[in-house]
């Protein structure tokens, strides 16, 4: 959901699928990918992962990779997917140096 | 050795799932499902779990699309009929579905308005929606079907005025009522709750 409605800050969700679809995967991978990468802190519904994805799908964020054709399907990030992605990363940045600058250091 | 049982559900979908599950426990499996039967293989108790979902919002092609996401994912599908309705050619229409659902007929959606998903339990929770948005999504597309019986017995009521009408128009409102009450309390804390 978003957050604001012009300050794009991407959902968890959203980030953590585009981030996981640099490398072209299906479904089950991409929900492995998230809960490794968390440490099973994210746990995707395989409902909300379909929605996300076709949501994605249609923004043009992520397109589908490889034959489809009776196998599993794959996806894969776009430019603008990595675009999008890359400003995520920016603002987090810029957001943890503020809290950086106010929390201080932890470690 | 298989088990059948004979049941009809409709649409208290927690009641199917809290059935299925409890068989499920009990050691039996379920491996095929027609209009009332259900049929059981044994099993490990507590070896899978199941969840009962509405899909009856969506066109055949998406929801034979998203069954066979869950199926690549490594879930059991079964659809399964919420009414009760043995006729061939049947045809009807749904306002309250998306865009490419709303005739619904025996050859699309028809009597495939649920999806009954079975997971191997593997210790982890199984949740088919966990953001705050799907899950009021899911609410909605079942408070729809609903609404709408609501509105055409209020409809009946007014044309041919009998307390039936009314009567049956209140009671068709309740579910819906649940349905609005879930979306309330999902948006109140998809507002209040930071995680």
């Amino acid at each position: 959901m978003r957050d604001n409605v012009k300050g794009g800050a991407l959902t968890e969700v959203t980030f953590y699928i585009l981030l996981s679809l640099y490398t072209p995967k299906h479904g089950y991978a991409v929900m492995q990918f998230i809960e490794e990468e968390t440490h099973g802190r994210l746990e995707l519904g395989a409902g909300t992962l379909y929605g996300a994805l076709n949501a994605l799908l249609e923004k043009g964020w992520i397109a589908p990779w490889g034959e489809a054709e009776g196998r599993k399907k794959e996806y894969r990030v776009t430019p603008l997917g990595r675009e999008r992605a890359e400003r995520e990363l920016q603002r987090l940045r810029a957001l943890a140096e503020t809290a950086s600058r106010i929390i201080g250091g932890v470690t | 050795m298989s088990k059948k049982c004979y049941r009809f559900f409709g649409g208290a979908l927690a009641a199917q799932e809290k059935w299925l599950n409890r068989m499920a426990a009990q050691g039996f499996r379920l491996v095929r499902t027609e209009k009332l039967l259900y049929e059981f293989e044994a099993c490990e108790p507590g070896q899978y779990e199941y969840r009962v979902e509405f899909v009856g919002q969506k066109s055949r092609k998406d929801g034979e699309d998203y069954r066979q996401f869950l199926e690549d994912l490594g879930y059991r599908t079964f659809y399964k009929n919420i009414n009760l309705n043995y006729s061939v050619g049947k045809v009807r229409w749904r306002p309250w579905a998306e865009p490419g659902g709303r005739i619904a007929t025996n050859a699309t959606t028809y009597n495939r308005e649920l999806l009954i998903v079975e997971k191997e339990a593997d210790g982890k929770p199984f949740e088919l929606h966990t953001t705050y948005e799907d899950q009021i999504a899911c609410a909605g597309a079942l408070r729809g079907p609903w609404l709408c019986i609501a509105a055409m017995f209020v409809f009946f009521g007014v044309v041919f005025p009998h307390v039936i009408f009314w009567v049956l128009a209140a009671l068709s409102a309740l579910p819906a009522l649940y349905y609005q009450t879930r979306i309330w309390r999902l948006r109140r804390e998809a507002k209040t709750k930071e995680w």
